[in-house]
């Protein structure tokens, strides 16, 4: 479930939709569910991912030659919505195959299909504020990114935004690499705190339960993904929910 | 000079990118806006392309086969007598300039044929600035030539082996790069395309091309001429072409796409033609991209590796809208030809690229009056492309050559490895 400002750290995983194919993404959000994963960006694939690093850029390709797309994101958020009503699905993708979609029928297509927000890495927030009055509407929360490079006034402009939970890149780069998470990783925590109540959610560089142990108490959510990706890519989503139960277990947040 | 409404032009251009990327830009642009009103930089600038790259390169009257086809006279603005053998140098140099502002140590580039890439490394020798380019695995592969020289230059080529390992694949690994390195790292993108300010600030250094060539024409014709043709990839050589012309209204404005093998999805690489891209929002900027209903950036072919692109400059997709850019197509076997019929009448050995404006240009020359003016831009040149263009025109002569050149090239390799 989407958290509430303070509420113990949990982790948001991922699936690369149409990865390793349509069926098998929902037996492996089945079993996130199962191991107490209650939050879940559901990725639509997409050719050109500039945010990201190899292990979802490659996920993306093999995505799309098994079918992945807007339209199968949608219909997969309304199957998984509507049997794990304990979890909430995030919609992360690029830009364009939702420009191509249409913005305003998108948004409107992914309330009805279930999703409480979207993750958009290269929408800018001012081409979110003219939709704010819509997506209020539809509770259809826009989770906004900053970065450790973000200035001030833009993180106050992106908090207006914001809804639901504030993405904190942990770090500069791409996804799928180790973050340090010291002192000046904290102080950026705080310097974003100062602009919003709102929980923040930190993603880039979590990748093991010493990861996660870093953050409890430091932030309400974790994005676990990229790893996650690989064990799904290297073990196969059974065991990937099992290293998932097991990484809960170890970093004490089952 | 065009300008960007706050880095649109028309509904095309803006940027696109991920928060991390968004004090670069805007660092960028602030110090773009600062020099390009300030005389003074323009005439650093030229001084320089002229120093270092022989600038103002020279308009060429093509006399020979203006008679020969019997329309307009035809003259080349040869870029391919730039250093590094293509415009592409002018807009390096221009960014190295800036480079030395920032007092950034490490430049990144994307390159698709290398051409970007080489003057990329070349500038970067220069300056002693640390360079990474990125290149897909697969044009490494076509344009090994260009590979070797950036690494005999110091440069670091890094292959990128996801999706179709072509040239928008690179640009998305130099955005990665980028995500990681701002802070100390310029990228030098290497055409008139990418989030703002990139699209306006290569055209403003290109531009250097067609104010040479207004004056040349002055001088030379007695007149501006009546057409421009330019080949368009991302769009940086036309835009070169184009930029002093575009309040003349009586010289028309032509860009020449990539027609490939066939107007079939994935055997092109036209933009700006009906039927081909639509709008969309990719690599930091919004343009006619060639994609699928689903937005999936597409496949696209050209004979020539530096047309090879999904993407156009939104201020060309922007042009060609507006009505002021006509866009053309030339097909593979037509730039063949063309640079043949260049090549053997006039002495002058194009590039493959440059070749689609010869195409196109020549097509339109043979429509129109001996008292008009054409002037073709000839973007770069081919005798430095030589496995490229053997390989659009086989014969058995060179691939037998080849197989005893690698024999005696292996042999030096394993000389040197004994007496090690």
């Amino acid at each position: 479930m989407l958290p509430q400002q303070h509420d113990k750290l949990q982790v948001m995983s991922h699936a690369v939709v149409g990865f390793p194919t349509l069926d098998e993404n929902e037996r492996a959000i089945a079993g996130l569910v199962a191991s107490g994963v209650k939050l879940i960006e559901l990725q639509v694939p997409f050719s050109d991912p500039v945010a990201d690093g190899h292990t979802l850029v490659n996920a993306c390709y093999e995505a799309l030659k098994t079918g992945g797309s807007v339209r199968a994101t949608l219909d997969l958020c309304a199957k998984v919505s509507r049997q794990h009503p304990e979890a909430s699905f995030i919609l992360m993708s690029y830009l364009n195959p939702l420009y191509r979609y249409g913005l305003e029928q998108l948004f409107r297509d992914a309330a009805a299909a279930g999703f409480k927000g979207m993750i958009i890495p290269d929408m800018p927030v001012e081409e979110f504020e003219p939709f704010m009055p819509l997506l209020d509407e539809l509770g259809l929360a826009p989770i906004l990114m900053v970065t450790p490079n973000t200035p001030d006034e833009r993180v106050a402009r992106i908090a207006q935004s914001a809804r639901k939970m504030i993405y904190v890149v942990s770090r500069m780069g791409v996804t799928g690499k180790q973050t340090q998470w010291g002192q000046e990783f904290k102080d950026y925590v705080a310097r974003i705190r100062r602009h919003s109540d709102l929980p923040l959610a930190i993603g880039f560089g979590v990748r093991a339960a010493d990861d996660l142990k870093a953050l409890t108490g430091v932030a309400e959510v974790a994005a676990f993904c990229s790893k996650y990706i690989e064990w799904q890519r290297d073990q196969g989503s059974e065991q990937a929910a099992q290293n998932m139960r097991q990484l809960l277990l170890d970093a004490q947040l089952a | 000079m065009i300008r960007s409404n706050k880095g649109y032009f028309g509904e095309f251009g803006g940027r696109y990118v991920p928060e991390i990327l968004r004090p670069a830009l805007t660092e960028l642009e602030e110090m773009f806006e600062q020099l390009r009103d300030d005389p003074s930089f323009w005439q650093e600038y030229v001084t320089l392309c002229q120093e270092f790259s022989g600038r103002p390169t020279p308009l060429t009257p093509l006399r020979r086969l203006s008679a020969k086809l019997g329309g307009a006279q035809i003259w080349l603005k040869r870029e391919d007598l730039n250093h590094s053998g293509a415009h592409k140098i002018n807009n390096v140099l221009g960014q190295g300039l800036l480079v030395q502002r920032m007092g950034k140590k490490r430049i990144i580039a994307e390159t698709g044929a290398g051409q970007h890439g080489l003057a990329t490394a070349i500038m970067a020798a220069r300056l002693g600035l640390q360079a990474t380019i990125y290149m897909g695995a697969d044009d490494i592969e076509r344009q090994y030539s260009n590979v070797f020289w950036m690494r005999q230059l110091g440069s670091e080529v890094v292959g990128v082996e996801t999706g179709a390992r072509t040239l928008k694949e690179a640009l998305d690994e130099a955005m990665r790069d980028w995500a990681a390195s701002v802070e100390t790292t310029h990228y030098v993108l290497g055409t008139a395309c990418g989030p703002a300010p990139f699209p306006e600030l290569v055209s403003y250094f290109q531009s250097v091309i067609s104010y040479e060539m207004r004056e040349q024409a002055m001088k030379q014709m007695g007149q501006l001429p009546d057409e421009v043709v330019a080949c368009v990839g991302g769009g940086s050589n036309a835009m070169g072409a184009f930029a002093a012309f575009l309040e003349d209204q009586q010289v028309a404005l032509v860009g020449v796409e990539a027609g490939g093998l066939s107007m079939k999805t994935g055997e092109h690489s036209i933009r700006m033609l009906p039927n081909t891209a639509e709008p969309g929002i990719a690599q930091g900027y919004k343009t006619l991209f060639l994609q699928n209903q689903d937005g999936q950036l597409g496949d696209t072919h050209s004979i020539a590796a530096g047309l090879d692109y999904v993407g156009v400059s939104p201020i060309l997709a922007h042009l060609s809208q507006t009505g002021r850019v006509t866009p053309e197509r030339a097909t593979d076997s037509e730039v063949t030809e063309a640079f043949s019929l260049l090549m053997k009448t006039e002495g002058i050995i194009p590039a493959l690229e440059s070749s689609h404006a010869l195409a196109g240009g020549f097509k339109r020359a043979k429509t129109m009056r001996p008292d008009q003016n054409v002037v073709i831009n000839l973007s770069g040149r081919g005798d430095k492309d030589i496995f490229n263009i053997a390989r659009a025109f086989p014969q058995a002569e060179w691939p037998e050559f080849l197989k005893r050149e690698a024999v005696r090239c292996q042999q030096l390799v394993d000389d040197q490895q004994e007496t090690n």
